[in-house]
């Protein structure tokens, strides 16, 4: 048993340790710039590769991500901000606004959203969203860009917050809820006092559940987000690029490079795209902890 | 280790299976050799169609086919992953260099169309130098003097440019740059051509996924303008998009019609080197489209095993032969390869031992 129970970090750590052994030559190459610059090129893929600080790659290569990088973060928390507000909403309607005669269906039907495969979100945004921001709001006309994406990530990762905050708003004790409209709080105030401080903990861990599904969305966001490349978004209606479509969409045109250092840089991407989900796991890891330790001094 | 493993196991099953269609000496040889082609997107509905008519005379072939992109259908072709890779462009000299055994084999002829969106203007003449002045920015309406000049007599309206390009890797951003660095100097010296371009940013443009995701986006972009593959023509010409001249290595403006793509086609065939690593795009010639491209299988010239080699041997004999006709080329608007162009084919494809 405790070997099968290591079998999971044991395959993180190999592939961990796969991509960062495989991209070691790029991150040689690129250095620190990798993360700070603005640039990706593959270089001329056609000609003989040149001498280019001690290692041979394509003439004219340059590897920067911060652009998609930038893409991924903005586009992951302007999704939050719109699925946060509208979650809280839906699992506080469900759970007490609604008889509980309808609430199973009407909860399940909230899961579903959830498992509506990422694809059919991507043709929503295309043919649905892309024209209404397009015509309505956007000053270029065009629709494609960080907003539409961060719209298609918000519904992607609604129904996942919504549903962690139901099950945890079912279960706080009846007595609880009860005491609380004895000393006549209004059921605004049982729901905002009594019963949303007992699951925050719960409702940090969906979020950061649905920050991760959004980081690492790929389809949806390749589907709707303009592409960005070489610039940084200067507004919500930029075309942008995540990590992880940049990776799905130019792994083919990295293949053609005869030195490979196109694949490594790739490798790289991937690498930093998995540290940057690490990172978000373990502040959500301090902040679910920190509202764990208010909720105790309460009691 | 593992993989020279599967490669021993696998050369011992085929011969296996070699020893007994021998033995039997009825049925056609190597057909039972199973073959996995991967690659191109473009040709990969082509490959089924293929495989299929392939299988009307040869009911116990079994070819696998899949659509991964050119790079990974080259690099996989290489690595002996697949049997026959499928690429819109021939292998680099660098990579050919390194890998001297792989063969690049012309099996049909594709073109591309430049696709724009414009209520009212239903001709529209472009050149390669205003196409590069758009992707880089420099054009950024459609009454620009630069394509006025090229479209007297027609009225332009002063709507921006919507520049839409491939987000993915591909073989149409690779010949559409091809045409870019044939023609104009600035592009040459700067982006030069690739399946990926390092494009510079442009207010408004818009990076789209696929042919699917161009059309998409040309057609919900008033003003935009697309280069799309020639084998979403019906679709493009159904969303009401127009369809560009565009000026080809003698100064004319042709449209990408069969006769045109035939007239580029028949200009280079003479010139195809036995290797037939050749770019038709921007080629001379009477009323040639300039950015029309041979579609290629990638196959290592070294087999391991005869059987396999005969069975790649069969396959590819049959698509650049019956399989050239236009019942299977009609369906993605391919034309097939010209005589002299096939016999090259031909004389590569015995080369596969």
């Amino acid at each position: 048993m405790l070997g099968l129970s290591l079998l999971i970090p044991a395959a993180l750590c190999a592939v961990v340790l796969f991509l960062l052994i495989y991209s070691w030559p790029a991150i040689g190459f690129s250095g620190f710039g990798f993360l700070t610059h603005v640039n990706w090129n593959f270089g001329d893929l056609d000609d003989d590769p040149v001498l280019t600080r001690g290692l041979m790659v394509p003439g004219g290569a340059s590897y920067g991500i911060l652009v998609f990088i930038a893409g991924t973060v903005l586009s992951s928390f302007i999704a939050i901000i719109i699925a946060v507000p509208l979650s809280i909403g839906a699992a506080i309607f469900l759970a007490e606004a609604v008889s509980p005669k309808i609430r199973p269906a009407l909860s399940m039907l909230v899961e579903l959203v959830a498992v509506v495969p990422s694809i059919v979100f991507g043709l929503w945004g295309i043919w649905v969203l892309i024209p209404l921001i397009g015509h309505y709001l956007s000053p270029t006309g065009n629709g494609y860009g960080l907003l539409a994406a961060s719209i298609v990530l918000a519904l992607m990762i609604t129904p996942i917050i919504a549903t962690t905050l139901l099950d945890a708003l079912m279960q706080v004790p009846k007595e609880n809820r009860e005491s609380a409209f004895a000393l006549g709080a209004t059921h605004f105030e049982v729901v905002s006092k009594a019963m949303m401080p007992m699951v925050r903990a719960t409702l940090i861990g969906g979020i950061v559940l649905a920050l991760g599904r959004a980081l690492g969305e790929t389809m949806a966001v390749a589907m709707v987000s303009g592409g960005g490349f070489n610039i940084l978004p200067t507004s919500i209606f930029s075309p942008i690029s995540s990590i992880a479509s940049f990776i799905v969409n130019n792994l083919d045109s990295a293949e053609g490079d005869p030195t490979n250092m196109a694949v490594r840089a790739i490798a790289e991407v991937a690498l930093v795209l998995f540290f940057i989900t690490l990172a978000v796991n373990a502040a959500a890891k301090v902040l679910s902890s920190g509202a764990l330790h208010v909720r105790k001094r309460q009691h | 280790m593992q993989i020279t493993k599967t490669f021993k196991r696998s050369t011992v099953a085929a011969l296996a299976i070699a020893g007994l269609v021998g033995f039997s000496g009825t049925a056609k040889a190597q057909v039972d050799v199973p073959l996995v082609e991967s690659g191109s997107s473009l040709l990969y509905p082509l490959f089924n169609l293929w495989v299929q008519g392939f299988q009307a005379s040869n009911p116990n072939a079994d070819i696998t086919t899949t659509s991964t992109g050119s790079g990974a259908g080259i690099a996989q072709a290489i690595k002996g992953l697949i049997n026959i890779g499928a690429s819109d462009a021939y292998m680099s000299d660098s990579l050919v260099k390194a890998n001297p055994t792989m063969l690049s084999i012309p099996l049909a002829i594709s073109s591309q169309a430049i696709n724009y969106n414009l209520p009212g203007v239903s001709s529209l003449n472009l050149s390669g130098p205003i196409l590069a002045a758009i992707y880089t920015g420099k054009v950024t309406k459609w009454n620009d003097p630069m394509i006025a000049a090229a479209n007297p007599g027609v009225s332009l309206p002063a709507t921006t440019i919507i520049p839409v390009h491939r987000l993915d890797g591909s073989g149409d951003t690779f010949i559409f740059s091809q045409y870019l660095t044939a023609s104009d100097s600035g592009w040459a010296s700067t982006l030069k051509y690739g399946t990926t371009i390092s494009w510079p940013p442009i207010a408004g443009e818009i990076g789209a996924k696929g042919n699917a995701g161009m059309l998409a986006a040309a057609a919900a972009n008033p003003g935009s303008i697309a280069y799309i593959g020639i084998s979403y023509a019906s679709k493009v010409a159904a969303a009401g998009l127009g369809q560009a001249a565009l000026e080809d290595a003698d100064g004319q403006y042709v449209l990408p019609t069969p006769a045109n793509i035939a007239a580029a086609a028949a200009s280079v065939a003479n010139t195809t080197p036995p290797d037939e690593r050749i770019s038709m795009i921007f080629a001379h010639g009477a009323n040639a489209y300039p950015i029309v491209n041979y579609e290629y299988a990638i196959v290592d010239s070294n087999q391991q095993a005869a059987a396999v080699a005969g069975a790649i041997r069969d396959f590819l004999t049959f698509a650049i032969t019956e399989g050239n006709n236009a019942s299977y080329l009609k369906q993605v608007n391919f034309l097939p390869l010209p005589a002299p162009v096939e016999t090259l084919s031909a004389a590569q494809i015995a080369k596969i031992q």
